[in-house]
């Protein structure tokens, strides 16, 4: 009979390399190409990130942006002022009502209206507005930490989110898309309880911020790939062209609620958290303390908000109601002509900025005097924001890629339009 | 020699205007782009100042005058946006407002109505009667081309003016008075006059429709694109306005030089033929084949012929499908060319706009085949007899029943839109495009190339017949030198006297009526 050797399986003849004396060294490598996207679990966008690697190491990133490409600034040559609205929500989805609040203060800029828009209608969008960067924030720390590995963190901040969006869906009809607010005003008022259960709601998600901190603030392993990550300077912040929280983070105070007041938001105490690195962990953080800063203006909003009118009374601008509609000639024209031709808006350019979720939302409008803009370009905070992403994972190690990238909260419908 | 005319110098709203003399208010008001409102006041019409919607300030006059009855006179001043004006032209919307029903979604002018722009332009309050309003009859049938809502009538009168004015036959009427004045015919008539479907364009509300167009579409909907009617020798400028594939209404194009704002009702239903009888695929003795076939069918056709080629052009066809055609059929051999036309009609001639040519084209045609085959070898297509000819090249075909029995004893390759007794018979059948399918240009009777635009695809294979030449040219391996339609008409401009004066003009992007004035 011949001999057989016994194998054992899972077992092998392991070298001990602590006793090699070549194991610390570096192992040779070559630079690789890696695809990193455009449908990359870790990252909530789609975008592709051409990675050319040594080891662990980044050594170039090359990202492309643009799978999200809607088309949204020339379908909305082709639609009235008003139907652009359903448009803007798929901006920053994360924070429709903010993106409806900026393109309507832009179209009404252009219509020389911005004061006159009634002042109940002013702190109504000012409420949604902060309600939506709650939840705007609270996503972008939920998913930056569940891409971390923090899956119950996510849990707990998206339940909050979706307190909020079912407030939301209960003030405009839908939880997402909300379509609300309308050229001179809002589409209609708030529900009557709503103040009410908004301030129940403050507690709770102050609870889950608590949640939030104490889960991750004393967290090595959070820690340890937040902090010093992701490091850009106030130099680059700015020459990049980055606003909001991730500018911010670096320590430069600029929001535009301050800096360039809108709304009535001249009438809240409210600061402006700054982070002192511009590193990644400074950029959670602010986002948490923005929430807290919004819960405060919020608290201000609906101590303030007084009974009114909710939209600009002027028919060349406003739907007239609809018994006036089905019931007399005047009525019937004023609705049909604001339908079908728009609102007339005065032939000139204009540019208007609110603070979004992610920054400067900035919406710039040529008009040519008829019912529909002749161009109207988004400046979407994110994409300035973005594209300092090569630079800031370049020469990382290839884990330091989805924090860094997840702080800057890249949304893919405002970023690719 | 007529006298220079002498200007007069007046000042409107502040802005310093110098016009001629006996120029209106309101016209001089336009040349600096100041809108004064109006309903009654037509460019192409009288000025009667019935709607009062015109009223305008002048300085000196104690009361509000029409602009469009008044003539400038020096140094006037006029203020046509000063709270009086105003004040005047939103109460004048209101009261014509009082007794308009509330026809907007069924009606077929919504979109495009005046008194919806006027009041949202300038009222858009809501009105203070509240009384029940005055009911006229509605779906009156006034002849055989227009229905009449009375309710929507605003009583301008503009639809008498032009039956009185263009068409020359007063059919229309006022009746009654007050409010309760509607528009009627006189007992016993109907409005018939071959120029009716003007009236309905210059409704300025939606009190005339036009039974061909009545509810067959949103206006706004519709996407207008500039052509020639095709349905006389006049070449009146046209709007196609067409969607979902197909013209769903011609209405005429302004221009002094030819139509001024008007066209006659058998041009205006010209589009139906393009729905009718079309080729739309190859055929090769009468079975359907590629139009890849068809072509080497035709040009093996073309090569046994030799020196017996001829070719007949067609006066239904534009310029540069002609000279396409001439020009191959001249360098394969041919020596002389027919043209075919529709038959005159002497019966619907006028001296308004309707011409007995039937065609839109005559003038370029000949002159076409003139250039090309020299004037003596040029005869009309009913001096056809097959004589020492073997195959014929046909465009369009638009012959009689005996010419055609003539031109069917000899080979031949039809290209035309429609079907018919040639079509049939022809050996190779070649779809040509229709005139709402193609760029290109007609030579209308004064002798003035005029450009009509593509509205439509073909159907199926079908396309301009220049195409056609450059695709049997390849075939044939000849030169041929003419890119696109733009090429053969440069080469017309240059060559040709008749076309000395052609212009091609700039593309322009599709545009949809309720765009119309953002874009166009």
């Amino acid at each position: 009979m011949r001999e057989r050797k016994k194998m054992v399986l899972g077992v092998k003849d392991l070298i001990d390399y602590a006793d090699d004396p070549e194991a610390d060294d570096e192992l040779p490598t070559e630079p690789m190409k890696v695809n990193m996207g455009p449908s990359h679990p870790a990252t909530h966008g789609t975008v592709r990130i051409v990675l050319t690697v040594e080891g662990e190491t980044v050594r170039d990133a090359d990202v492309q942006v643009g799978y999200l490409h809607r088309c949204f600034e020339k379908e909305s040559e082709y639609a009235t002022y008003t139907q652009v609205f359903p448009y803007t929500d798929r901006l920053n989805y994360v924070s429709p009502m903010l993106n409806n609040v900026g393109y309507a203060l832009c179209v009404e800029k252009a219509l020389g209206i911005v004061d006159k828009v009634p002042e109940r209608a002013q702190y109504i969008r000012t409420i949604v507005g902060e309600m939506s960067r709650i939840a705007d924030h609270m996503t972008c720390c939920a998913a930056g930490a569940m891409e971390l590995g923090a899956m119950t963190i996510f849990f707990w901040a998206v339940k909050g989110r979706e307190w909020i969006w079912e407030l939301l869906e209960e003030i405009s009809g839908a939880r997402l898309t909300h379509s609300y607010v309308r050229i001179g005003g809002v589409s209609y008022d708030l529900p009557p309880s709503l103040p009410e259960r908004l301030r129940a709601l403050f507690p709770k998600i102050e609870a889950i911020l608590k949640d939030l901190t104490d889960a991750t603030l004393e967290n090595k392993i959070f820690r340890d790939r937040m902090d010093g990550t992701g490091v850009i300077s106030q130099a680059d912040a700015v020459s990049y062209g980055w606003t909001g929280p991730t500018l911010r983070s670096t320590g430069i105070a600029y929001d535009v609620r301050a800096a360039h007041p809108y709304l009535l938001y001249d009438r809240f105490d409210f600061e402006i958290p700054v982070g002192s690195k511009g590193d990644n962990f400074d950029r959670y953080i602010v986002r948490i303390d923005e929430i807290r800063q919004s819960i405060r203006i919020l608290k201000q909003a609906l101590d303030q908000i007084a009974p009114g009118p909710v939209v600009i009374d002027d028919p060349r601008i406003v739907l007239p109601p609809k018994q006036a509609v089905y019931n007399t000639i005047e009525g019937m024209i004023g609705h049909f002509k604001l339908i079908v031709d728009g609102i007339k808006v005065p032939a000139g350019e204009v540019y208007s900025h609110t603070e979004g979720g992610n920054g400067e939302l900035g919406f710039y409008l040529v008009s040519d005097g008829t019912g529909r803009p002749y161009r109207l370009r988004v400046r979407p905070p994110c994409f300035a924001i973005v594209s300092a992403l090569g630079q800031l994972i370049k020469d990382a190690p290839l884990a330091d890629i989805v924090p860094t990238f997840d702080m800057m909260n890249m949304i893919g419908g405002e970023c690719d339009r | 020699m007529s006298e220079p005319v002498k200007t007069v110098a007046l000042k409107i709203d502040g802005q310093a205007v110098s016009v001629p003399a006996g120029t209106n208010v309101l016209e001089a008001a336009k040349t600096i782009g100041v809108d004064i409102s109006y309903f009654c006041y037509h460019p192409g019409l009288s000025s009667p100042a019935v709607c009062r919607q015109c009223l305008v300030e002048v300085k000196g006059s104690p009361k509000l005058v029409p602009s469009c009855y008044t003539p400038v006179a020096e140094n006037m001043e006029v203020f046509t946006t000063s709270e009086k004006t105003l004040v005047a032209r939103q109460q004048m919307l209101e009261f014509t407002l009082v007794n308009h029903p509330v026809d907007c979604p069924i009606c077929d002018k919504a979109g495009e109505c005046n008194l919806q722009r006027q009041y949202q332009s300038w009222d858009s309050e809501p009105s203070r009667i509240d009384e029940d309003k005055v009911h006229k009859p509605k779906m009156v049938d006034l002849g055989p081309t227009i229905v009449l809502d009375s309710e929507r009538c605003i009583l301008c009168t503009r639809c008498i003016r032009v039956c009185d004015e263009v068409a020359g036959e007063h059919q229309l009427e006022m009746a009654w008075r007050g409010d309760r004045e509607q528009l009627t015919t006189a007992p016993g008539h109907v409005l018939d006059n071959p120029y009716s479907l003007n009236t309905v364009d210059v409704c300025p509300v939606g009190a005339l429709t036009a039974k061909d167009f009545r509810f067959q579409m949103r206006v706004w909907e519709l996407y207008t694109t500039d052509g020639i009617c095709t349905g006389c020798a006049t070449g009146c400028n046209v709007e196609i306005q067409h969607a979902q594939g197909r013209v769903q209404r011609l209405v005429p194009r302004e221009n002094e030089a030819v139509n001024k704002f008007w066209m006659c009702d058998d041009g205006r239903l010209t589009y139906h033929e393009l729905a009718k009888n079309r080729l739309g695929g190859a055929r090769v003795s009468g079975a359907p084949k590629s139009i890849e076939l068809a072509i080497a069918e035709a040009a093996s056709l073309i090569k046994s012929a030799g020196p017996g080629l001829t070719v007949i052009l067609d006066a239904q066809s534009t310029n540069e499908d002609n000279y396409a055609i001439a020009k191959l059929a001249h360098k394969l051999g041919a020596t002389t060319a027919y043209l075919s036309r529709r038959a005159p009609d002497p019966s619907k001639a006028d001296k308004i706009l309707r011409d007995a040519d039937q065609n839109p084209n005559s003038k370029g045609a000949r002159a076409i085949a003139e250039a090309v085959f020299g004037s003596a070898n040029v005869k009309p297509v009913d001096d056809f007899d097959g004589a020492g000819l073997l195959v014929a090249i046909v465009l369009g075909g638009h012959v009689s029943a005996e010419t055609a029995e003539r031109i069917g004893k000899v080979k031949t390759i039809f290209i035309s839109p429609f079907g018919g007794v040639l079509a049939d018979a022809a050996t190779v059948v070649l779809p040509q495009a229709a005139w709402a399918e193609l760029n290109g240009t007609y030579t209308n009777r004064q002798g003035l190339v005029q450009r009509s635009r593509a509205a439509l695809e073909p159907p199926g294979v079908a396309r301009p017949a220049h195409e056609l030449a450059a695709l049997l040219a390849k075939k044939l391996n000849t030169t041929w030198e003419y890119a696109t339609w733009k090429s053969l008409l440069k080469e017309l401009k240059d060559t040709v006297p008749a076309f000395a004066a052609a212009e091609a003009g700039r593309e322009r992007p599709l545009v949809q009526l309720r765009f119309a004035h953002s874009r166009g």
